[in-house]
């Protein structure tokens, strides 16, 4: 079973040189940016338009219309690329800057010159110190080589990049938060409107995308539109970084057409579940959407249409497998711990509810939790939807509601039995193990 | 203009005005709220001013949403209510419940709006609450309940954008957020207090009205700062005969909703061991307690020879002196106390409220030299009616000399104790009056407090003295005062002082309408 024609991101992952400037030229690259400069800036966003390319940090949004939102007379632009990938599951742009952080680089540069920008920031968060130092060295190379600074190629543009390390919040990869945390400020989402790309980095237009989405852009350059459409569907086109965790044969990053139905994906591409193991749940794209049940998982298709008309999210193809002899109130738990730990706490609903969740759920898996309590969790998640400035409120709430509804024999296993002794938490656990 | 229907009203608004106090006119009633502050920026944490704006998906707070054309507002449908109730449970799920030994209960946001839109039973374990530190001393003003806070920023903000002093911020994140004050620095700008005034629950609360008086007690009087010649508009909170604290009156043209914490101190003057209490003579060297009648026979028999008045006395008083030095056919003066650092914001280096009146009432004003030179020129006894001129004007009392000194003051100082005669009077607090501010903006002092039962008000004492001078048509009461004001003092010819707004007036300008409070 070959997968290789749809390797177009991770075509150069697992090559000991990948990420030197001399076997990425090799490769073709840079031709990209050549060619770019020889597009101009609106051919490019037109071509990334028609590319159908969304953003592949997790809300999908349209790379191309999002550039276009950047207002025709700016002066100054920034582009920002976000690498603080800190979605629990999620491991895809770390592949990509650790084996291709000129692809990276190429695609941020194109993608500054499309929309104007004359300062790029790298943003990486700062768990992944040695990514830091990887991108660092593409971009010193870059330098060297005239692909980055004054007059790049002799096309007049000019363009700096500066490499920012992150310091280690979630929020920061939400794109105000991003911004503030690179101003200096405390990282937390600004309110919007205005949004970022009318006022953004020191209140000027800043455009911020998502490392999977730059690294497209230099392929869609190349070869066009209607070539990055072979692969994909109609409204999700192209190829996609999926990062799999979980007890299946070929954990790790597959880069798949959009639309594969996941049985295909589950079988033919990870190998099904490792041997003894059963697939219990899946959590498609990221720990912050809604989990669906093998059987839910076995008829979508991966893309972001199916994914949201069976209720979840493609979200960042972070995926996680979850095995039958998983407890998914533990699992739960440690979800709810990770919300409630990164929640910035501007925001009421969020910062009280998560915190409350996180409780509740503690207070179930100690055998303390009643009936109430399961309702009461339903109510604080209504409280929490919908009502915050960004959405990891929200992000919060998807696993939740739905471990909650999927898998409610388990919660209410840690409660319907109570022993006469008072100590329902122990008994209860014996039961159901 | 645009076009909005707020619950089913169809209502006009300038471009550009927030959907929150669109709907606030529309409600007659501000929607639910912490962190929106008309003079400070939008914070949009709260989350409690939650509408529906038909066409939208989720639920938008107010006040981050401009009105636009057409647009069709619900604020109290069942979506919205519940999500008001759901997140006000989410603010307090983590307060303490403490109402009992916070200042704050009685006039605390979230005890008012879990009234109006809570009432429900609590569903949080009393023992799974986050707890943070408590009575934190940080600045010398203010002290800080970090368990109370509900994190609407807007203390923060005030620092920030107001003062710009900074020295606030919101430490931690998650439900461990807490407000704090940056390392190495204390709360200790001029305005301090405010974020006391601003802050909706009892997170930061005044070291000097601490624990001295449950609000709902407190009955308010609307007057005027008498700490500097700006003017703020305050409110008086006293009861039983003692004020306990000045708040801010809004008046946009004056001092917004602000105001500094030198001027919230100046109640303390009124209440005062230095306070004069009774009319005293000098007998054998000594100053002792004399009855009225005595009091009033020494004045009679003396020819006052100059009158000072001070730029701490009220217009009226002011005006009522210099007709007096008239009368007597001598001249009026007055000392130059009361300067200072000003800033600015609001506290201005004329520490003394009504300089702009000795102007208007044609009072010269002297400078310490020149007073003293004034007093040498003159003969007869001297009247100083407030200030202090033996302390500010070096060789004041010598110039007097062996001359009857009069002294109607309010507070034991250095003339009080070198006068002839004491008469005992009303501080700002005790009586009406009138001050015009640096900018001639004409507002009124109310009494709020009883003056100490042997002080006299000044206008009455000063009407007398004016009769008993010989003066057949002395004004009868403070209506007939007022009106005899208007007609002397050319500035306010056109003007009903006895119908003055509550922004005050300021002449040939429009009145400055006084807006509702925060």
């Amino acid at each position: 079973m070959s997968h290789e024609q749809y390797k177009i991101l991770s075509r150069r992952f697992g090559r000991a040189d990948a990420h030197n400037l001399a076997a990425y030229e090799a490769d073709g690259g840079y031709a990209a940016l050549r060619k770019s400069f020889e597009m101009g800036r609106e051919a490019v966003t037109e071509e990334v338009k028609n590319a159908g390319l969304r953003g592949r940090g997790g809300a999908g949004f349209p790379t191309g219309v999002k550039w276009g939102f950047v207002p025709k007379d700016a002066e100054t632009v920034y582009f920002m690329v976000n690498a603080d990938e800190s979605e629990p599951g999620t491991f895809k742009d770390r592949y990509l800057i650790d084996y291709d952080p000129h692809l990276v680089l190429e695609g941020s540069i194109i993608s500054s010159y499309a929309v104007r920008a004359e300062l790029c920031v790298i943003y990486i968060r700062g768990e992944f110190g040695w990514l830091i130092d990887r991108m660092q060295a593409a971009v010193d190379e870059a330098y060297a080589k005239g692909y980055l600074g004054k007059d790049i190629l002799g096309s007049g543009y000019a363009l700096e990049v500066i490499v920012h390390k992150g310091a280690g919040a979630y929020i920061c990869g939400e794109e105000t938060g991003l911004i503030n945390s690179v101003t200096g400020r405390k990282g937390q989402p600004s309110i919007k409107p205005p949004f970022p790309a009318v006022q953004g980095f020191l209140d000027k237009p800043t455009i911020v995308n998502n490392v999977e989405s730059v690294a497209a852009v230099p392929h869609i350059v190349t070869n066009g539109a209607a070539v990055y459409r072979e692969h994909g569907t109609e409204k999700s086109a192209g190829t996609k970084l999926f990062s799999v965790s979980g007890p299946v044969r070929n954990p790790g990053v597959h880069e798949i057409p959009l639309g594969l139905p996941f049985r295909e994906f589950f079988h033919e591409w990870l190998g099904g579940m490792a041997d003894g193991e059963e697939l219990k749940a899946v959590i498609v794209g990221g720990s912050s959407v809604p989990i669906l049940t093998a059987d839910e998982a076995m008829n979508i298709n991966l893309d972001y249409e199916s994914c949201a008309e069976a209720g979840t999210m493609l979200g960042s193809g972070g995926m996680i497998i979850v095995p039958g002899r998983c407890d998914m109130v533990e699992l739960i738990q440690v979800l709810m711990h990770f919300y409630w730990d990164e929640s910035c706490g501007q925001c009421t609903p969020c910062r009280e509810g998560t915190g409350w969740l996180h409780r509740l759920v503690r207070k179930l898996r100690r055998g303390e939790g009643t009936l109430a309590d399961l309702d009461l969790i339903e109510k604080v998640c209504s409280g929490m939807a919908g009502l915050t400035i960004c959405p990891l409120s929200d992000a919060a709430v998807m696993p939740m509601r739905s471990f909650l509804q999927k898998f409610r024999p388990e919660f209410e296993a840690l409660v319907q039995v109570q022993d006469d002794t008072g100590s329902p938490s122990r008994w209860a656990r014996e039961i159901r193990s | 203009m645009v076009k909005v229907t707020i619950d089913g009203r169809e209502l006009e608004f300038p471009e550009g005005t927030s959907l929150f106090d669109a709907c606030r006119e529309a409600r007659g009633e501000a929607l639910p709220h912490f962190c929106y502050h008309p003079d400070l920026s939008v914070a949009g944490v709260c989350r409690l001013c939650q509408v529906e704006v038909e066409g939208m998906p989720k639920l938008t707070i107010a006040c981050n949403t401009g009105v636009r054309e057409g647009m069709v507002v619900h604020t109290r449908n069942e979506r919205v209510k519940t999500a008001a109730r759901q997140i006000l449970e989410m603010h307090l799920i983590n307060h303490p419940v403490d109402c009992p030994i916070c200042d704050q209960a009685g006039e605390c946001g979230l005890q008012d709006q879990y009234m109006n839109h809570g009432l429900y039973e609590s569903e949080v374990d009393k023992d799974d609450k986050v707890h943070k530190a408590k009575a934190e001393v940080i600045g010398p003003h203010v002290i800080l309940d970090k368990e109370r806070c509900v994190l609407c920023s807007r203390c923060v903000r005030f620092c920030d954008e107001v003062t710009g002093t900074g020295e606030m911020g919101i430490f931690n994140r998650g439900d461990r957020a807490e407000i704090g004050i940056a390392p190495g620095k204390e709360l200790a700008n001029n305005y301090s207090l405010n974020t006391v005034d601003i802050c909706p629950v009892g997170a930061l609360t005044s070291r000097d009205f601490r624990f001295k008086k449950r609000v709902w007690l407190l009955k308010s009087t609307a007057s005027i700062c008498p700490g500097c010649a700006t003017g703020c508009n305050v409110r008086v909170d006293h009861e039983a005969g003692r004020i306990f604290r000045l708040k801010p009156r809004y008046n946009k043209e004056v001092n917004g909703r602000w105001m500094c914490d030198i001027g919230r101190m100046t109640y303390r003057g009124v209440h005062s061991e230095k306070r004069l209490d009774g009319p005293m003579l000098r007998g054998d060297g000594d100053l002792a307690p004399v009855s009225w009648s005595d009091l009033h026979t020494f004045l009679a028999e003396r020819q006052v020879g100059l009158w000072i008045s001070s730029p701490a006395q009220t217009l009226e008083e002011q005006a009522l002196l210099a007709a007096l030095g008239e009368q007597a056919r001598t001249s009026g003066g007055v000392s130059t106390a009361g300067r200072g650092d000003g800033d600015d914001l609001l506290l201005h280096g004329d520490r003394t409220p009504n300089r702009t009146g000795l102007e208007w009432t044609d009072l010269q004003q002297h400078d310490p030299a020149s007073l003293v030179a004034l007093v040498r020129e003159t003969s007869g006894a001297v009247v100083v009616h407030g200030g202090d001129p033996a302390e500010t004007a070096p060789g004041f009392l010598a110039a007097v000399g062996g001359r009857a000194l009069i002294f109607l003051g309010t507070h034991a100082n250095a003339t009080s104790k070198a006068a002839t005669v004491v008469v005992p009077m009303s501080v700002w607090a005790e009586k009406d009056g009138l001050f015009v501010n640096k900018d001639g903006r004409v507002q009124a002092v109310r009494r709020a407090v009883a003056r100490p039962e042997q002080a006299v008000e000044d206008w009455r004492f000063l009407v007398d003295l004016w009769s008993a001078a010989g003066c057949a048509d002395a004004p009868a009461g403070l209506p007939a005062l007022r009106r005899w004001l208007a007609e002397r003092v050319p500035a306010l010819n056109d003007l009903d002082l006895n119908a003055l707004p509550a922004g005050g007036l300021a002449p040939a300008t429009a009145p400055a309408g006084a807006g509702g409070d925060e």
